[in-house]
């Protein structure tokens, strides 16, 4: 397991790097905007005059652009959730995929190691690398907070604004990693998650504007995290927590079971 | 103990045949060939034997150890090269093997005098590799932990000739250490060459398993018989297994009484008459005809 858990460690080692420092730019180049609307007021009266749809699916209706908070919720928050997943769920379809992928599983199914322990290897480095991803965007985001912000904010609200994408991204990853098997070529597995991410984005979209398909939120990780939950209560709601949490198990779960008894034809 | 038994080893794609109530014995230490054309279910017998994939039913054992149940325990005496197997591209050589000997406790001892041996570059990229150097590569990370069980799935294709014979001679020298060597093929002269028995498989179902030293020994003889007048005559004589008319001669695949086909042969005018030990490969093609028409 230690070994597998090492070379995924190092071979994944660029996309982490190349997906954080995106973010972290995206971050901190959105809060640097934040100090020229800071004191105009007058943003929260343009939102006025969007319809009241966008304005829901934003957070807007519950958010204020002019604090820092609300715009760190509706304007970064959003994108470090979704590029984030989408990031997350790649890189768990990938694990297993690629090794079918390059015909590699044989050469490593042929070891002294279990699969539970091959897959216990991989789970482990993804769980570090969607970790390591948060740790990169949190410290951007704080130091974005210390440079262009100077009005008062919570710091609890603040912490779980960057606690919640975790959580998410930890759900999209372990369904890219479920997901992948049953795509055994990462060419399918790869847009397949990525398609997933946007699915439950959209899901989340319908059940905040239409009361009818309110339903379809609970099914989707985004509903966890909602930006305008966590600053208006200050934290992440811990039944949430627990939700993303067990969906992440179980998706890790089931593609024990499923990979038990697999067989392996490359 | 047996290396491998099975035991009415049976396995399904769905309704695709793989194989069918296979029953095998390897003893510990010989050199057992496992040959059939392509198709035959040879992969698939092996990818059951490492629990790559698991059988309809039937079951089998390595040294007595369920190949199911145990399978991490065998995995860590049997060295396995396969037919398609793929190697990390972005790792050198090196570190290639090295990542295969972190699984058995890092011994790499033997590293550096098997890259010697089959002159691999060590510090090159897999990805840079010939078909011929990655299949190096591979058997190199068979051996590295000095497994009690080889097994090879083609492990000569795409070797030139020179690197199958330093190939052979390695296992051959494996072998005499006590390593019991499985391996498969559809070239019947290499098999010849290196193994004390062979297995046939056809269509998934095992037809013979023979000693090489028997089968060569054979009863059957190859006989080319060209006929004065150019007009081969059909022949009947019990012992005659197979017979073509080529040209004006006549070829027959003989196991009856030599005697007979003499006396036979006295009634026509012959120009020229040839008998000879049939190669291996005409023994199987007459094997696999004869099953064939069953």
């Amino acid at each position: 397991m230690k070994a597998v858990l090492w070379r995924e460690l190092r071979v994944n080692g660029r996309s982490l790097l190349i997906w954080g420092a995106i973010l972290m730019f995206l971050t901190f180049f959105t809060m640097s905007a934040f100090g020229a609307f800071e004191f105009e007021g007058q943003l929260d009266q343009y939102v006025e005059l969007f319809p009241e749809s966008m304005r829901k699916v934003f957070g807007l209706d519950r958010l204020s652009l002019s604090e820092p908070l609300g715009y760190y919720g509706t304007e970064v928050y959003i994108m470090v959730l979704l590029f984030g997943s989408i990031y997350a769920a790649i890189l768990g379809a990938g694990l297993m995929a690629k090794e079918e992928e390059e015909k590699t599983i044989e050469f490593l199914l042929a070891r002294p190691v279990s699969r539970a322990q091959i897959l216990a290897g991989k789970l482990l480095a993804l769980l570090v690398y969607v970790f390591l991803f948060n740790v990169l965007i949190g410290l951007s985001a704080l130091a974005a907070f210390k440079s262009y912000v100077s009005s008062d904010y919570s710091r609890d609200a603040l912490l779980g604004l960057l606690a919640a994408p975790f959580l998410a991204h930890l759900a999209f990853a372990s369904f890219g990693f479920l997901l992948a098997f049953f795509f055994t070529r990462r060419r399918s597995a790869m847009p397949t998650s990525i398609g997933l991410v946007l699915a439950f984005y959209f899901c989340d979209v319908l059940a905040t504007l239409s009361e009818k398909m309110e339903f379809l939120g609970y099914l989707t990780p985004f509903h966890y995290v909602n930006a305008a939950d966590i600053v208006m209560n200050g934290q992440v709601g811990g039944i949430n927590i627990l939700v993303l949490l067990g969906a992440s198990a179980a998706a890790m779960g089931a593609s024990y079971i499923l990979y038990r008894r697999r067989d392996i034809l490359i | 103990m047996k290396a491998i038994e099975t035991f009415n080893l049976t396995k399904y794609y769905g309704k695709a045949r793989g194989i069918v109530d296979l029953n095998l014995e390897v003893e510990e230490g010989e050199i057992f060939g496992f040959v059939g054309p392509n198709g035959a279910g040879k992969t698939t017998t092996i990818r059951t034997l490492l629990n790559f994939i698991f059988p309809t039913s039937g079951s089998a054992r390595i040294f007595g150890l369920d190949v199911c149940r145990d399978s991490v325990k065998i995995r860590k005496v049997v060295g396995y090269l396969g037919g398609e197997m793929g190697y990390y591209d972005d790792l050198t050589v090196e570190g290639l093997l090295r990542y295969a000997a972190s699984f058995h406790g890092g011994d790499t001892a033997r590293l550096k005098e098997l890259a010697e041996i089959f002159k691999v570059d060590l510090n090159k990229k897999i990805y840079s590799l010939s078909l011929g150097n990655k299949k190096k590569v591979g058997i190199i990370q068979a051996l590295l932990h000095r497994p009690r069980l080889l097994i090879l799935d083609e492990p000569t294709s795409g070797l030139d000739p020179l690197m199958q014979r330093r190939l052979f001679n390695l296992l051959r020298e494996e072998n005499r250490r006590g390593t019991t060597i499985f391996f498969s093929s559809h070239i019947l002269s290499e098999v010849q060459r290196l193994c004390h028995r062979v297995a046939i498989i056809k269509e998934g179902r095992l037809i013979s398993v023979e000693e090489i030293a028997r089968l060569r020994r054979g009863q059957f003889t190859n006989v080319r018989i060209s006929f004065r007048d150019g007009k081969a005559p059909r022949l009947e004589l019990p012992g005659i297994a197979h017979q073509e008319e080529d040209n004006g001669s006549l070829h027959l695949f003989f196991n009856g009484d030599v005697n007979e086909l003499l006396r036979l042969l006295a009634r026509y005018e012959i120009d020229e008459l040839w008998m000879e030990e049939p190669s291996l490969e005409e023994i199987f093609m007459h094997y696999y005809e004869k099953e064939g028409a069953r």
